[in-house]
């Protein structure tokens, strides 16, 4: 059994939770409220050592391996979870759990950005962002059901540099005229090669393989003017993982989006020509740092015709994102319509313009 | 025997003559396809040659049943130098078995004689019935078409059809659209519709991996430190103009 950690009320007992509109800790029970810095971790918060017997069955070797097994403070009941989990629910009780040891030592985030949105916020989203859309089949919209929604800190790993870079391009420009006799066209080309530094802060990277990567970019940015250093105060109420991606095989990913945004921006300078194509970017990373941070983000998932389909929303600024499937017959039949409709168009504007 | 064959060799020399007389007289209407008695021939010519002693442009005329092993336009402007030495000036095939035009322009004459005033010159053509009506029609209109140019106006397509109105009596019919530009319209149309529509539901995917990180540029820090643009080479494509137009 591993140690689990509970934000207890002081004054009735019940788990407090972190409630986003006030952005303390309050008691769901008797609604007192708490500031996260009011309940220090290690003495607000009781930590215990459980050391239950199971009287049924043991896990067999090896049936264990990627899960830990928690029990309930509450009651008392067992906690299964895999070995990245770092807050969730009792399956029994209800109770919100933090897996202590999950963010203890070398794997405590640095910052924490705390949840502004509520549930209520992601399920208006959801509304919205299906209502929306065009081309969405009927029965999606009224057979999808919301299976489940949860709330989810998102271990990030940030990086921040000072990437100096270096690119080729090769550009041309295009001059015409004619004579009495000829048209010509002349198309120069040139080699343009741009060196330079550009200064990068706190670049993103999902550190969990449970979660999508698309997805996760997604819903970037978040403003992490509005991070705190972390506190498991806010991690009740909600779901959490620590990372199972190292910072090192993060690294390969932020380096992907570092070179292209010095590809883009040198490009930006490369004026005067008809046409620019990328040839070589090249970089070099210095000053290099990285923090690790959890993210809020909510994640609804739905079903429809047996198929499950999950959206995301920044638990920050609202971003909603998710794939919603294309009614494949209505999008045929619009785009016959319209182009039977435009080819009429061009076919009278014909006439007209042949008539004056 | 031999009085047959010096009989024959009189009348053959005789023929010669006259033909290669018409060839040179007639240097304006040219009849390969045997259409105009040589009366008409002689008035028409005679009609071309005070357009030309007037304007001092060549306007030539000629019928044929196809162009041989040349194409019409080559036929054209072999035709007109063939029967004129005047730089200045234009000549119309009809090719009366393929019913279709071919014209050349010369010099100076395409400035009065503009693309608009030959397509109502063959349109004067093909409105009359004879070969004899239709050849005058168009060198009455060709005479007006001269004189305007002449007088300093610039012959657009809307004098011309008001000039071909006064001076023929009809008004010009458009042409329309072809029927062969519908399913053309129609396709393109489809294309556009296709790429509006797929457009529109492609907003209902909206996971995907970011492109870059600018988003996360240190406000400021962007630094050009050096750079280089440098000429590698050129190329110059010559394409030729379109210089004659065929007509129907």
């Amino acid at each position: 059994m591993s140690t689990i950690l509970e934000q207890k009320c002081p004054c009735c007992g019940g788990a407090v939770e972190f409630d986003v509109g006030v952005q303390r800790l309050k008691c769901p029970y008797c609604d007192t409220e708490f500031d996260i810095t009011a309940m220090p971790e290690d003495t607000a918060n009781q930590v215990e050592q459980v050391n239950w017997n199971s009287q049924g069955s043991q896990w067999g070797a090896g049936e264990t391996d990627g899960m830990n097994v928690y029990a309930c403070n509450s009651c008392g009941g067992e906690i299964v979870a895999d070995s990245t989990t770092g807050a969730t629910a009792c399956p029994y009780c209800g109770n919100q759990v933090v897996m202590k040891g999950q963010f203890s030592g070398a794997l405590k985030p640095d910052l924490v950005i705390p949840f502004k949105l509520d549930k209520k916020a992601a399920k208006e989203a959801l509304k919205k962002h299906i209502s929306t859309k065009k081309f969405v089949p009927k029965s999606f919209l009224s057979d999808n059901r919301l299976e489940e929604i949860k709330g989810v800190y998102v271990p990030h790993w940030l990086f921040t540099c000072d990437a100096v870079g270096n690119a080729n391009y090769k550009a041309k420009k295009v001059r015409k005229w004619s004579d009495e006799n000829y048209n010509y066209t002349e198309t120069s080309y040139f080699d343009v090669y741009r060196s330079g530094n550009i200064g990068f802060d706190n670049i993103p990277v999902d550190g969990s393989t449970k979660m999508p990567d698309d997805l996760m970019e997604s819903v970037e940015p978040f403003d992490l003017s509005q991070a705190v250093d972390f506190n498991t105060a806010y991690l009740a109420g909600y779901l959490a993982d620590k990372y199972d991606v190292t910072a090192e095989d993060s690294m390969p990913r932020a380096n992907e989006r570092i070179r292209q945004s010095i590809d883009d921006a040198f490009k930006e300078t490369v004026k005067g020509y008809d046409d620019v194509e990328s040839q070589s970017v090249s970089m070099n990373v210095a000053n290099g740092i990285y923090k690790y941070a959890l993210y809020p983000v909510w994640l609804l998932n739905t079903s429809w015709n047996g198929e499950k389909f999950t959206f995301a929303m920044n638990g920050q600024t609202g971003k909603f994102v998710g794939n919603i499937p294309t009614d494949k017959k209505a999008v045929t039949k619009a785009s016959l319509l319209l182009g039977a409709g435009i080819g009429a168009v061009i076919y009278g504007l014909m006439w007209l313009i042949e008539l004056l | 025997m031999k009085k047959l064959l010096s009989i024959a060799l009189v009348l053959f020399i005789c023929l010669s003559s006259i033909i290669s007389a018409s060839a040179f007289t007639y240097q304006h209407v040219i009849d390969y396809a045997d259409k105009l008695a040589s009366s008409e021939l002689e008035e028409l010519d005679a009609v071309a040659g005070n357009l030309e002693n007037t304007y001092g442009i060549a306007v030539l005329f000629c019928i044929t049943e196809g162009t041989g092993d040349v194409t019409a336009d080559e036929f054209a402007s072999g035709t007109y130098y063939e029967y004129t030495d005047n730089e200045n000036g234009l000549i119309i095939v009809h090719d009366d078995w393929n019913k279709t035009y071919s014209v050349f322009v010369s010099g100076s004459a395409g400035e009065a004689l503009t693309d608009a005033a030959v397509d109502s010159m063959t349109d004067a053509y093909d409105l009359n019935e004879s070969y004899y009506d239709g050849i005058y029609a168009c060198y009455e209109l060709a005479e007006e078409y001269l004189e305007n140019g002449y007088s300093g106006g610039y012959v657009d397509k809307t004098e011309t059809e008001t000039v071909f109105a006064e001076t023929t009596g009809e008004v010009k019919e458009k042409d329309g659209v072809a029927f062969f530009w519908l399913p053309v319209s129609l396709v393109i149309g489809l294309l556009v519709g296709f790429l509006i529509i797929n457009a529109i539901a492609s907003k209902n995917k909206s996971v995907r991996m970011q492109e870059n990180a600018t988003v996360y540029t240190r406000p400021g820090s962007m630094a050009i430190t050096g750079g280089a643009d440098n000429f590698l080479y050129k190329n110059l494509d010559r394409t030729e103009k379109p210089k004659q137009t065929q007509k129907k």
